[in-house]
């Protein structure tokens, strides 16, 4: 039997069309695979292609050539959607978090968009936001919480639910160093204990400590 | 379920009461330009609603109750030998001036029946007794006059076409589309006032028809007896009547085009700040494409913004026109705001929120989930 990995990218090119119809390459063939319970630090200078890489094993971007396989399905454009709503969790530099929302609705609402509804989503929700410590904020709006705060949340509406891989974007960028530290041991703790997979990209150094694997990309290749 | 739609909607007050105010100003204007357009079309047929005749003998072509013709009054005894009819009796509808006391002349518009007790008309009588109209030179007044007249008191005389007439009643609410106060007044007076154009004249014939009387039968047998008279039902008398104002006076086209610009501000205000607050939201939507939600999604969203500012909007503004009502029965007007109205602009303001919230629906379908990537 061949073994899957939980996220996989074979070959992948991306280009986009600069303003004068000229093709630039910002990925020039990509192989890439993550296990599950594997945590991942993807890493290289700004404008190396690490973000545009991101989003397609993300599913928000599709890819000029090369193929993804999230879960063992694989990447269409017709099933992008679909695929981010059932195997993929998200956290983001700007948190994103909903700011009419308390911490646990936003927790919450990313379930209800999965289509998990009513008391089961609430019960879901509240697990996640005690899970990352913060069962006493749960009714905060953002602008009432910290950055770390924030992340904090953020982490837990991309672990609620059981979307296997999770993917974070510089989720340390806009936290001090301390606060920083204690948000990455928490996120990999959680996704270890619940045997997820996480791709970190990231410029901050403090991520290797608590990663599996560090993977280069430098000018749209992986380096070595 | 987390209700993000309304809770963003209400997130920010002020854009969410600005949404609101430019609703609720598009349902104010268009609940008091039709308001008054059907306070104008109620006054054009008030009369014809109040007395109690099926059909209405007019002279040919006669455009609406006001602009009466003249035509032989011997007419009457025809219709009244027309199996079905029950009664006919002839009436004078007349414009004649009235001298004031202050020296100023100003016009009146005379109803003149030889029995109104009879016709139960007019209909509200706040002073004085219908049957001695018959018993001499006198008259009654709509207290409506009082805005042109001037105060008058029951007792007084005013002069008519040079005829001195005392005020024995008074009537409440008998008013016409031309806003000219009207007077009531015996048949034979009235003849008498204007010799020269009524004299052995009436305006109309009006035809109480005999219980299990058909309506068309009775109309077609007054019809063949009256070649060169028209006659109408009450419901054609009044429609007729009213659509001369409404094509002669380009009214109708008034209160349409109000109609529409305040609609078009509405929707304009509302789509403006819809997708003003879209654009601000944007990173919000990108964040609920990016974490599995598709576009309908966020239309939904929008969809409930548009609902819920139009729900809104439109209790406030009509809650505006129903405030502004009195002011306008202080000046003779009359604001009519039936159910059917209600109901229309109601659902007419959700409509048009939906509609206006289609502009953004185009900006979320471009949304890229990408930008919650970027910093």
């Amino acid at each position: 039997m061949t073994h899957m990995s939980i996220l996989q990218a074979r070959s992948i090119e991306k280009h986009f069309t600069e303003g004068r119809g000229e093709s630039v390459a910002v990925l020039k063939g990509i192989d890439f695979a993550v296990e599950r319970g594997e945590i991942v630090s993807l890493e290289g200078p700004s404008g190396s292609g690490k973000t545009t890489f991101l989003s397609i094993l993300g599913c928000i971007l599709t890819p000029t050539t090369g193929d993804v396989v999230v879960d063992g399905v694989r990447v269409e454009a017709k099933k992008l959607n679909a695929i981010r709503k059932k195997s993929l969790g998200f956290v983001f530099q700007q948190f994103n978090l909903f700011p009419s929302l308390t911490a646990l609705e936003n927790v919450e609402y990313a379930l209800n968009v999965k289509g998990m509804r009513g008391s089961e989503a609430r019960a879901e929700a509240e697990r996640v936001i005690e899970a990352v410590g913060l069962g006493d904020r749960q009714a905060f709006l953002p602008r009432d919480l910290s950055g770390g705060q924030k992340q904090r949340v953020a982490i837990a509406r991309a672990l609620a639910g059981s979307a296997p891989i999770l993917l974070a974007d510089e989720p340390t960028a806009n936290l001090d160093s301390v606060v920083g530290t204690q948000v990455l041991e928490m996120f990999r703790d959680l996704a270890k204990k619940e045997n997820r997979a996480l791709v970190i990209v990231t410029h901050d150094p403090k991520v290797r400590a608590v990663a599996d694997r560090v993977v280069r990309i430098h000018d749209g290749r992986l380096a070595a | 379920m987390v209700d993000l739609a309304t809770k963003s909607l209400l997130h920010d007050k002020l854009r969410f009461l600005i949404t609101v105010s430019g609703v609720a100003f598009a349902v104010t204007l268009v609940f008091v330009q039709v308001g008054l357009f059907l306070g104008l079309m109620d006054n054009a047929s008030l009369t014809i609603s109040k007395i109690p005749a099926e059909l209405w003998v007019t002279s040919h072509n006669t455009p609406n109750v006001d602009f009466a013709h003249t035509f032989p009054e011997t007419y009457v005894k025809r219709v009244r030998s027309v199996p079905g009819v029950a009664r006919a009796d002839n009436l004078i509808v007349w414009f004649m001036n009235v001298n004031l006391p202050n020296g100023a002349v100003e016009g009146t518009e005379v109803y003149a029946l030889e029995d109104f007790q009879r016709w139960g008309f007019p209909w509200n009588v706040a002073e004085g007794n219908l049957e001695d109209l018959r018993r001499g030179s006198y008259f009654f007044l709509d207290q409506s006059a009082t805005k042109r007249y001037g105060e008058f008191k029951v007792g007084e005389y005013r002069e008519i076409l040079g005829r001195r007439l005392k005020i024995i009643g008074r009537t409440i609410d008998a008013k016409s589309f031309t806003t000219t106060p009207l007077t009531f007044l015996d048949y034979r007076v009235a003849q008498s006032l204007n010799p020269g154009d009524l004299r052995g004249n009436t305006t109309y014939i009006l035809v109480k028809l005999a219980p299990g009387a058909n309506v068309e039968t009775v109309r077609a047998e007054i019809k063949r007896r009256l070649p060169f008279n028209d006659v109408y039902t009450q419901r054609e008398w009044a429609d007729r009547s009213r659509s001369y104002w409404v094509d002669s006076t380009g009214l109708g086209l008034n209160m349409y085009l109000t109609v529409f610009l305040g609609c078009l501000v509405g929707i304009v205000v509302v789509a403006q700040t819809l997708y003003t607050s879209t654009m601000e939201h944007i990173k919000e939507f990108g964040t609920v494409k990016a974490i599995g939600g598709g576009n309908g999604d966020i239309y939904k969203i929008l969809g409930k913004h548009a609902t819920i500012a139009a729900i809104a909007g439109f209790f406030l503004g009509a809650l505006m026109a129903y405030a502004i009502r009195p002011l306008i029965y202080k000046i003779d007007l009359k604001l009519v705001i039936p159910n059917e109205l209600a109901i229309a602009v109601f659902f007419g303001a959700i409509a048009l929120c939906l509609a206006a919230s289609m502009i953004s629906f185009r900006k979320v379908a471009s949304i890229d989930p990408a930008l919650v990537f970027r910093g």
